[in-house]
């Protein structure tokens, strides 16, 4: 083995410690992205596991309570299958509209997914070519090419 | 105007395309007068593509709202410096920006000294192969000189969160460092075409490849800035895919940037560093297919289906060829590659901080790519968020900050391990002291406190680089200060500039650590006449006023503060409701003093008597803009002089002996 063989075996080490670190902090760390639908036939099955999911708000579900700083609401996927969500945190901006919101935490035993992320998006976020289509229905398609 | 915009798109196609043709043929035949030809072709691009840049400068500005670009990112109440920067806003804009920036780089190369540099024209050919596709991208998937329908009366206007100085920056300055690595890319393939396998497309396109660094620097760092200031969420680094991918070629050139100088001096790693060129280059593309293609949830998504897959075709047709050409002059790299000598060595440890830097790209880029993977191999698609980045990127970083105060330090070709520790002996104090008092003053958080201690031993490091060169100089010419610190930046300004980006590396991680580990958050619904205390501050909510401004309507919550009992003033934090825009935007209210940030955000409102904020203290984020500040100030140093034949190597070598280094 030459000299240049073996420093290049030590960086190689390195690398693997580099490696080792990140596929073991990869599973802990990660969300996994399902749809309601999904999540409401296998309730028992995801309970405990930090999940992403999003819908379409529905406006008349929202409960705000300033004073706790609490968030309740409910959302639904183009199936119509809705979802309680609970948030102890921030109201978003615009939490009225016909928006997808993306809730990242927790299915508790009720049933009540319990969101530490609550994020709002609509396709016209960052362009504004979209905004002329800016309606439910485009929403709804939009949702559903993200679950194909 | 409608057919000169699209004339010199379609125009710009065709003579690309000679111009690559005669390139080919010149070559074949030996033939000067094609190649004379085809060099002429490139000034002709360079005249097309500005006259296009100018006439969507034009539009913008004069507002021709028959244009569907012009209607789709401005209005006619749009301030004229919006109005025109609204031309990196979208696709067909920012496509052309990126055509424009890689027509005037080749012009520069075509038309330098270098010209009659026999791998000229085939660096000319592959910078061609890169304007070519820009073209028929933008005349395909987005032409900014597409005309609507009816015309408008008003435009659409930009999205509120762009009207910000930060997104006059952050595009064109990533924009110049993603066009700039095309330069270095097609100097080592041109180098490996014609088997040249000496330092010389190095030492050319050692400017070239800086530039292109400090502009991803400056690109990175004001995007921060701008979410810091304009998105209200507190941080300035979200680990988001696209932030991703253009942190991405940014560590990869940062490894380049060093490994090249072990190539320019001992003929060592040439593989590697031709492979890093190639990565660094294809990561630019890889980028922008990441956010083009809109195959990741992320908020940069500019969700344009096509536009994706046609970078992923190029970045695919750029990998093959530069396999090709790798793969065909292997073994003569290997033939002409001098080993590595010795473990204990300036070039080890620069190929240990490369080694770390390129483990650090591939732990990015398996995050970002994670969730696309997780979806082939399982069917679920699993995201990966901060969590995950930091907890890997935390070490990796430290390792690097380490590195960086241990590597000045070791000499080159063979250290000995007393001489290191005499050298590394009051930086290593240095440290530990910074620990100690850490420590005393009740700080918590070993990791952080190690990694400020790292970074202290780093900065350290570097200021007895520093000292020791001026005390040299005093020594020997009887300077003074002033004027030996000045002499000794000018005389090796490769060295010091290098060194004074690291310091500007180390602030950055002040800021960067403080502000991850001892960040004060909290979430208060207020009355008027109520506080909220954070930290050394006091706020008392004085109610909301709502008034409006150009049509847009604010809402603006009075926050009387004090800082440690002593009254400094109304701090207002608004939303503002913009006519032309579904969302509101959120006006953060900022209060800086050197050691730390209040930063209030306005979340929302029961009536004008009671709102709920987000308030938040944030130590030591101006160190991040200042050390970002550091960083081009170096960089510009190093760029300014530092010539790289062999003699100034010599000499170089000869100056690093006599100061013991």
């Amino acid at each position: 083995m030459t000299k240049n063989k073996k420093i290049i075996t030590g960086l190689m080490l390195a690398a693997v410690a580099i490696a080792i670190m990140m596929f073991s902090s990869m599973p802990s760390a990660g969300s996994k992205e399902i749809s309601i639908s999904e999540l409401e036939q296998n309730k028992a099955e995801y309970v405990g596991e930090y999940l992403m999911t999003q819908g379409l708000l529905n406006k008349e579900s929202i409960k705000w309570d300033a004073d706790k700083i609490e968030l309740q609401f409910e959302i639904y996927d183009e199936n119509n299958v809705s979802l309680p969500v609970f948030h102890k945190g921030i109201k978003p901006d615009n939490f009225s509209d016909d928006i997808i919101v993306i809730v990242e935490g927790m299915l508790d035993k009720n049933g009540v997914f319990e969101a530490e992320k609550v994020q709002t998006k609509c396709p016209s976020k960052y362009e504004g070519e979209d905004m002329e289509n800016y309606d439910v229905e485009t929403h709804k398609q939009i949702l559903g090419e993200q679950k194909d | 105007m409608y057919i000169i915009g699209n004339l010199s798109l379609y125009l710009g196609i065709g003579i690309a395309f000679y111009s690559i043709i005669l390139y080919v043929w010149g070559l074949k035949n030996k033939n000067n007068k094609m190649i004379n030809s085809a060099r002429g072709g490139v000034l002709s691009l360079v005249l097309l593509s500005s006259i296009a840049t100018f006439l969507l400068l034009y539009n913008l500005g004069t507002s021709q709202f028959q244009y569907k670009y012009v209607a789709a990112y401005t209005s006619e109440n749009l301030p004229l410096v919006y109005k025109l920067t609204a031309f990196w806003a979208g696709n067909a804009g920012s496509l052309l920006l990126w055509l424009f920036l890689l027509c005037l780089y080749t012009g520069f190369l075509v038309f330098s000294k270098e010209k009659r540099n026999p791998m000229m024209p085939y660096v000319s050919i592959i910078m061609l192969l890169n304007i070519l596709f820009f073209f028929i991208v933008i005349v395909i998937s987005g032409n900014p000189f597409e005309m609507t329908e009816t015309i408008p009366a008003d435009g659409k206007g930009l999205n509120p969160m762009l009207q910000h100085p930060g997104m006059i920056l952050h595009p064109v300055t990533l924009y110049l460092g993603y066009v700039g690595l095309a330069v270095p890319f097609s100097f080592a393939i041109a180098a490996l075409i014609l088997k040249r396998m000496d330092a010389e497309w190095i030492k050319l396109t050692r400017r070239w490849t800086l530039v292109a660094w400090v502009f991803l620097t400056l690109g990175n760092i004001i995007g921060g800035w701008w979410a810091y200031l304009e998105l209200g969420w507190g941080g300035y680094w979200a680990w988001d895919p696209v932030e991703n991918a253009s942190f991405l070629p940014w560590l990869t050139v940062s490894a380049f940037l060093h490994s090249v100088m072990i190539q320019e001096r001992k003929g060592m790693l040439k593989t590697w560093n031709i492979s890093l060129v190639i990565i660094s280059y294809l990561l630019t593309l890889f980028g922008t297919f990441l956010v083009r293609s809109g195959v990741l949830t992320s908020v940069h998504a500019f969700g344009d289906g096509n536009l994706g897959a046609y970078f992923l075709i190029f970045m695919v047709f750029m990998i093959v060829l530069s396999l090709y050409v790798v793969l065909t002059r292997y073994q003569l790299i290997k033939k002409e590659t001098n080993p590595i000598e010795s473990y204990f060595s300036k070039e080890s440890s620069f190929l240990l901080n490369n080694l770390i830097l390129v483990g650090g790209a591939f732990a990015v880029l398996w995050g970002s790519m994670y969730p696309l993977i997780s979806e082939a191999l399982t069917g679920t698609k699993v995201n990966v968020g901060p969590p995950y980045f930091e907890k890997v990127m935390a070490p990796i970083l430290l390792g690097l900050i380490v590195l960086m105060g241990i590597c000045p330090l070791i000499a080159w070709q063979k250290a000995t391990f007393e001489r290191f520790i005499k050298s590394a002996l009051w930086p290593l104090i240095a440290g530990v002291i910074s620990a100690i008092i850490l420590v005393a003053i009740g700080i918590k958080g070993s990791f952080a406190i190690v990694g400020l201690a790292s970074t202290v031993f780093m900065f350290a490091s570097h200021l007895k680089e520093f000292y020791d060169g001026i005390r040299a100089r005093r020594k020997a010419t009887k300077e003074s200060v002033a004027m030996a610190t000045c002499k000794l930046l000018v005389k090796n300004q490769r060295r010091y500039g290098g060194y004074i980006v690291h310091i500007g590396i180390a602030v950055i991680a002040i800021g960067v650590i403080s502000s991850h580990a001892y960040v004060k958050d909290t979430l208060q619904t207020v009355s008027v006449g109520e506080k909220v205390e954070i930290g050394d501050y006091q706020l008392t909510f004085n109610g909301l006023t709502e008034h409006s401004k150009n049509g847009n309507g604010i809402v603006v919550a009075a926050l009387e503060t004090s800082y440690k009992g002593k009254s400094v003033g109304t701090i207002n934090a608004e939303k503002i409701f913009y006519e032309t825009w579904p969302e509101p935007a959120t006006e953060v209210a900022i209060k800086t003093n050197w050691k730390e940030d209040l930063y209030v955000v306005l979340s929302s409102w029961e009536s004008k008597d009671k709102a709920t904020f987000q308030v938040k203290v944030n130590p030591f984020v101006s160190w991040i803009w200042f050390g970002g500040m550091l960083m081009v100030f170096g960089t510009a140093i190093a760029l300014i002089g530092g010539k790289t034949t062999t003699s100034r190597v010599y000499k170089m070598g000869i100056q690093h002996k006599k100061a013991g280094v």
